[in-house]
């Protein structure tokens, strides 16, 4: 049996008397590529967060790689983002560095025994990894919206997490940009990380044909399996 | 390695504080001015409290002092035998006998006197024994003993005076209780000001700092550049706040040493510089202690 590298069991989340997330169980396997989909306040958004410990869950467990990101103590929870790569809807680049500055930056705030010389080089590698190793020494917005997210990309897998989160990671991109960043993306899961995305790209997500887990009022109302052919019936949710 | 480490702390942590408080400094003005106000008054009020404290003390010493007056035709046996009897009084501290020309020499020191003794003919000062008190309270009590001795002046037997030190000790306490209640409130306001200057710097800077979190920095790291941004501003407010503090006590000192001293006995250009140290250490603390219980408010970790 595979081991699992995050795990939720019966994890409900509340924001008041309103649950985000009600009892949920899911596991997700290492080197997987996996879709989050559901309608818009469906949870997808605070189940992230509850993996990359943004905020506990009001009742379960979440672990991750190993570590309870449910009830971690707060000197920890940098110890547990180490392994969590995160990439955003809108970038979330920092406008004063260079492309490659962020991604030096990140590995370096993270890691505070990378000398600038490893940090630079490894930027670079990562900036090449994801096709933008000539614009190092562009500003972000001196880079497409594609650009911006593949430097945001490189800058989560920079530090080699086990785990990589990505919130709507082509919702500002247009279609053949957001295919770009979904190869990218399995190309990242291929080589060993496990990559959960959230997203409301109904095409992406039924032609890839990788696991998809549905949301629907914070219940994982379907949990459809790589290869599968599901049911349509939650795209008109997912899409609203 | 530790070259390594060093270096990014250093960078992280020092010079990116010091260069986002550069670049806030409109935000931070406010802030900085509040605390180099109350820097300030603070520095000023505690010179004037030790100087207070100096002058109780002074006080304290001549209240508990009885003057008693000799008679000039006192024999020399006789004001033998009453020295020696208030000496071994248990609540004398001390008997010094002071000759007529020690009073006269005395009194050319004091403000006013020199004028009087010079109008006079010959010496106008008696010979005295001046009785230090172990306790103020016992000063009326020997003071009516010797009154009716027969060496002491039957015309001005003794002087001491009456109720000035519970007079200065009333002022001192109201003085020292407006004082703390001035400094109170302007440090409520400065570490308000500081603090919100400081939530203002998070705000401003919300995307680094997630990025920060998210990619894993300590919470050390994420919240200590804010820190040392709220320490170089009390620093900087404590520098000049000591530089006027201290500039104020020297030029209170060189412009006329025996007034000054008159005035505020104990403040030296040595004590003034030691306040003003004490002020910027002082500020240091403020800033950054008011930046730290903002971070811990405002900071999600």
């Amino acid at each position: 049996m595979v081991r699992s590298i995050v795990e939720l069991t019966g994890v409900t989340r509340a924001y008041g008397s309103r649950l985000a997330l009600d009892d949920v169980h899911l596991s997700l396997e290492p080197s997987k590529l996996t879709f989050l989909v559901g309608p818009s306040g469906a949870g997808k958004t605070t189940l992230l967060k509850l993996i990359n410990r943004e905020m506990r869950p009001t009742k379960g467990e979440v672990w991750v790689d190993g570590l309870p990101a449910h009830s971690i103590k707060a000197s920890r929870v940098a110890e547990l983002r180490r392994r969590v790569g995160v990439v955003f809807q809108d970038y979330k680049l920092l406008p004063r560095l260079t492309a490659i500055e962020n991604v030096a930056f990140a590995l370096q705030v993270g890691d505070l025994r990378i000398s600038d010389q490893e940090a630079m080089d490894r930027a670079l590698d990562a900036l090449e990894a994801v096709g933008l190793g000539d614009r190092g020494s562009a500003f972000p917005h001196q880079l497409s919206g594609g650009q911006q997210q593949r430097v945001a990309v490189a800058r989560a897998m920079v530090s080699q997490p086990k785990v990589l989160i990505a919130d709507e990671p082509t919702g500002n991109l247009d279609l053949e940009t957001a295919w770009q960043i979904m190869h990218l993306l399995e190309d990242i899961a291929t080589f060993g990380t496990t990559v959960l995305v959230a997203t409301h790209n109904v095409e992406i997500v039924t032609r890839l044909q990788r696991r998809i887990l549905t949301l629907v009022q914070g219940r994982l109302v379907r949990d459809q399996p790589a290869g599968a052919i599901g049911r349509m019936a939650w795209l008109a949710s997912a899409s609203s | 390695m530790v070259r390594v480490v060093i270096a990014n702390i250093f960078r992280y942590l020092f010079y990116g504080a010091a260069r986002n408080w550069v670049r806030n400094i409109g935000s931070i003005a406010p802030a900085l001015g509040s605390m180099a106000l109350l820097l300030l008054m603070s520095g000023m009020a505690g010179l004037g409290g030790l100087a207070l404290f100096n002058l109780e003390r002074v006080e304290a010493a001549q209240a508990s002092l009885l003057h008693v007056y000799l008679r000039d035709e006192a024999t020399l046996p006789a004001v033998d035998a009453f020295w020696y009897r208030l000496a071994t009084d248990p609540r004398v501290a001390s008997v010094t006998y002071v000759t007529r020309a020690e009073a006269f020499a005395r009194a050319q020191t004091m403000p006013g006197l020199p004028q009087l003794a010079n109008a006079s003919e010959g010496n106008p000062f008696p010979a005295s024994l001046d009785v230090q008190l172990k306790t103020i309270g016992d000063v009326g009590a020997i003071d009516a003993m010797v009154q009716h001795d027969p060496v002491v002046d039957p015309v001005y037997p003794t002087s001491y005076d009456r109720g000035a030190y519970q007079r200065i000790q009333a002022v001192v306490l109201g003085i020292a209780i407006a004082c703390i209640a001035f400094l109170a409130m302007l440090a409520i306001v400065a570490v308000t000001v500081t603090m919100n200057s400081v939530r203002a710097a998070i705000h401003s800077r919300r995307d680094e700092v997630t990025i920060m979190q998210l990619v894993g920095a300590p919470r050390w790291m994420v919240r200590g550049p804010f820190v040392v941004e709220g320490a170089i501003t009390g620093a900087l407010a404590g520098a000049v706040a000591g530089l006027v503090t201290f500039g104020l006590t020297v030029a209170g000192v060189s412009a006329n040493p025996m007034t000054f001293a008159q005035f505020a006995p104990g403040i030296t250009v040595t004590v003034g510089a030691l306040a003003a140290t004490m002020v910027f250490a002082v500020g240091i603390s403020l800033g950054s202690g008011s930046s730290l219980i903002s971070v811990r408010r405002h900071l999600e970790s």
